[in-house]
């Protein structure tokens, strides 16, 4: 999944902060006194969008630059934290609506913004380029609710598991990560989010245990899967759950634990530094993720709709995601970027693209379980890994 | 040597504003930042959540507070209070002498330095501190190896990282000057003609130590054990970082619970430790009067 290099409380606050906010911070008397006396106020103009999304997705002044030129559409881009609680909550109890016209969240909580009228669904017909994305991502579930559109996918990639050759060798399930004889040399991500539909996939697939959906696990289901993980950290199995990117990084990288579920940069990041690792293609299948974006509320009161297509449109004609590749390498869902690479080969290898397309595209291929921020018992996830905590 | 206020009033200054007034701004902001927040959190506590705004409605409710009871979250109030007390006991322990050295050995310039040094912990963000002792820890740490290359152990040390005793570690080393500060100022307040007569009369460093010092400097001892307590009891960073496979501590069951929109559960578990911290220091206020650390200073 997307995520960020810093999590900690004052670089999510300095992170959240963008200038246009902290001169707003500055000079917020004298705008406030500049509107009573009637002057025009810059910041209402119709072409700008304030795009609140993972840090990740960001492509930087240059970048945006770009998309303003095509468009006429210009973004300040803010970064939201990546984790989908705080957002939901925010958009929910907070002032995001109040701030921001279009945001990127991971899939799963489109359902239950929209059913709270806290997000709008998309005119399809004013993102022409929303044709191209490819079938299967338009098929993730969660992206529409009562027949609409209300989340499109923009960055997608499938997760599994990161192995050390040397102490694992070929790796082809997540039962690597619960086998006893790797005790205290396996480690999962410390997010239910991700670490319980790793496991229910396993269970599912390899252990032939009753579950449905692995992404919206019943009750049931949740407590057969939990059980498992509290048995298996009794069991002293886990060396530890991860939190954050430099931290599985250097999991890896310093041979702490030699297997882990985690993200595929891991992957990357740990062989630059001399680690011999890779990323394993596990028989029960992916977990599919998706980065949506997702039209704000507050959008429509500020009269924004129209750019807010325009940006949507934008990130999938193909610039985005030869952009995103190049500099995060993440796949936007689109032939579109292969098309730009190809007219514009001096900026972008026409090659590398095709090539970060295929791969993702071939994860896709075979069985992939998606992702959902949000499952239906979601209070109930987060008792259970409490009690996983304590076990 | 009159006192503060016949000197007040032989200055003959007409308008005095009452004491009451010059306390107004301070006590306003501690009204406006301190108590609201926290009688509002209290509040909230008591409300339930509402699936359909996503937010609390006044649905007044004590499952927020049963709920404290269940899978296991009365564990982590126990162990993180356990941790906190055990690591402002051990910083206690080390800043003692530490601050002895700055306030008995030394000289004013030396102690200022020393006491410069005790605080570079401070000079980097929590986080790096942190993930350092992963790196010195860790199975191919830079301990592990060379007690390898010592040929004291032949295989790594497993606990040294991930495990309690990191947690505790880390800690310490990044709360120590909390203790260290109030023991120094402590050895500060100390006459030195005390000390002076003790030695006059055959008392040795230790028997001086013992007798004179240590019941002198007992306020700042207690003021420093309160101040690591308070900050350990609430951090997370080095709990994720160095406890074992999904460690808690109370500030983690917060972020746990917010993640899932619990804002009464949130709530409660912060009205709980700030209910708890504030009896921790009434307590230790009236028994061990670490308010003697002020006296002569006249507040």
């Amino acid at each position: 999944m997307p995520h960020n290099r810093g999590n900690g409380p004052l670089q999510s606050v300095l992170c959240q902060l963008t200038r246009r906010q902290l001169v707003y911070g500055v000079f917020g008397a004298g705008a406030v006194a500049a509107g009573s006396l009637g002057m025009p106020s810059a910041a209402g103009a119709a072409d700008e969008i304030n795009f609140w999304a993972s840090g990740t997705l960001d492509v930087g002044d240059d970048g945006w630059k770009t998309i303003a030129n095509d468009t006429r559409v210009k973004v300040d881009f803010t970064d939201n934290g990546n984790d989908p609680g705080p957002v939901v909550a925010r958009l929910a109890a907070g002032n995001a609506n109040d701030i921001y016209d279009v945001g990127g969240l991971q899939g799963g909580s489109e359902k239950e913004l929209a059913r709270r009228g806290l997000i709008v669904p998309w005119d399809l017909s004013q993102i022409p380029n929303y044709a191209s994305l490819w079938q299967w991502a338009k098929d993730i579930p969660y992206l529409t609710y009562q027949g609409k559109t209300y989340g499109i996918p923009t960055v997608i990639n499938a997760d599994s598991i990161i192995a050390l050759r040397d102490k694992v060798g070929q790796v082809d399930s997540y039962g690597i990560i619960f086998d006893p004889k790797l005790k205290g040399k396996t480690a999962m991500e410390d997010a239910w989010i991700n670490s319980v539909i790793f496991t229910a996939i396993y269970l599912k697939n390899s252990e032939n245990v009753q579950i449905a959906e692995p992404g919206n696990l019943t009750a049931n289901e949740l407590g057969v899967v939990m059980e498992f993980l509290i048995k298996h950290k009794r069991d002293g199995q886990f060396r530890t759950f991860w939190n954050g990117w430099e931290q599985g990084v250097q999991l890896i990288a310093s041979q702490e634990v030699w297997v882990m579920t985690g993200w595929e940069p891991i992957v990357y990041a740990a062989q630059k530094r001399g680690a011999d690792c890779y990323y394993a293609v596990p028989k029960e299948g992916y977990e599919g993720w998706s980065n949506n974006t997702i039209l704000l509320k507050g959008a429509v009161n500020r009269g924004r709709t129209k750019a807010a297509h325009q940006l949507a449109n934008a990130l999938l004609s193909g610039f985005y995601g030869c952009k995103l590749g190049s500099t995060r390498g993440y796949v936007v869902p689109t032939d579109n970027n292969v098309a730009y690479a190809m007219a514009h080969s001096n900026t972008f290898d026409p090659a590398r693209v095709r090539e970060l397309a295929e791969h993702v595209k071939q994860k896709f291929a075979g069985k992939v379980y998606w992702q959902n921020t949000r499952p239906d018992n979601f209070q109930l996830y987060e008792t259970w890994w409490q009690r996983l905590r304590n076990a | 040597m009159p006192d503060r206020t016949e000197a007040y009033e032989s200055a003959g200054a007409g308008w005095r504003p009452a004491p009451f007034l010059l306390a107004l701004p301070s006590l306003a902001v501690l009204v406006g930042l301190g108590f609201i927040p926290l009688a509002l959190i209290a509040t909230w506590s008591f409300w339930s959540f509402d699936f359909d705004t996503y937010w609390i409605k006044p649905a007044w409710s004590l499952a927020s507070y049963a709920a404290l009871l269940e899978n296991g979250r009365a564990t982590v109030f126990l162990r993180s209070a356990g941790l906190a007390a055990l690591t402002a006991t051990a910083s206690t322990l080390l800043a003692v002498p530490a601050a002895t050295a700055v306030g008995l050995l030394t000289g004013p310039r030396r102690a200022a330095l020393l006491l410069a040094l005790f605080t570079i912990p401070f000079f980097t963000s929590g986080l790096i501190r942190a993930f350092a002792w992963r790196l010195m820890l860790g199975r191919n740490g830079v301990i592990n190896n060379a007690l390898m290359s010592l040929g004291i152990v032949q295989a790594p040390v497993e606990w040294l990282l991930f495990s309690d005793f990191a947690v505790v570690l880390g800690m310490v080393a990044a709360f120590l000057p909390f203790a260290i500060i109030p023991i120094v100022l402590a050895f500060a307040r100390i006459d030195h003609s005390v000390i002076r007569a003790s030695q006059d009369l055959g008392a040795g460093f230790w028997t001086m130590l013992s007798t004179i010092v240590l019941p002198l400097v007992l306020p700042g001892i207690v003021a420093g054990f309160l101040f690591v307590f308070v900050v350990a009891i609430g951090t997370s960073m080095e709990v994720q970082l160095l406890g074992g496979a999904g460690a808690s501590s109370i500030s983690i069951m917060i972020d746990d619970v917010l993640r899932v929109a619990n804002f009464p559960l949130a709530f409660a578990i912060a009205t709980v430790v700030v209910t708890l911290l504030i009896l921790l220091i009434i307590v230790a206020g009236r028994v061990l009067r670490p308010s003697r650390l002020f006296e002569s200073l006249g507040i």
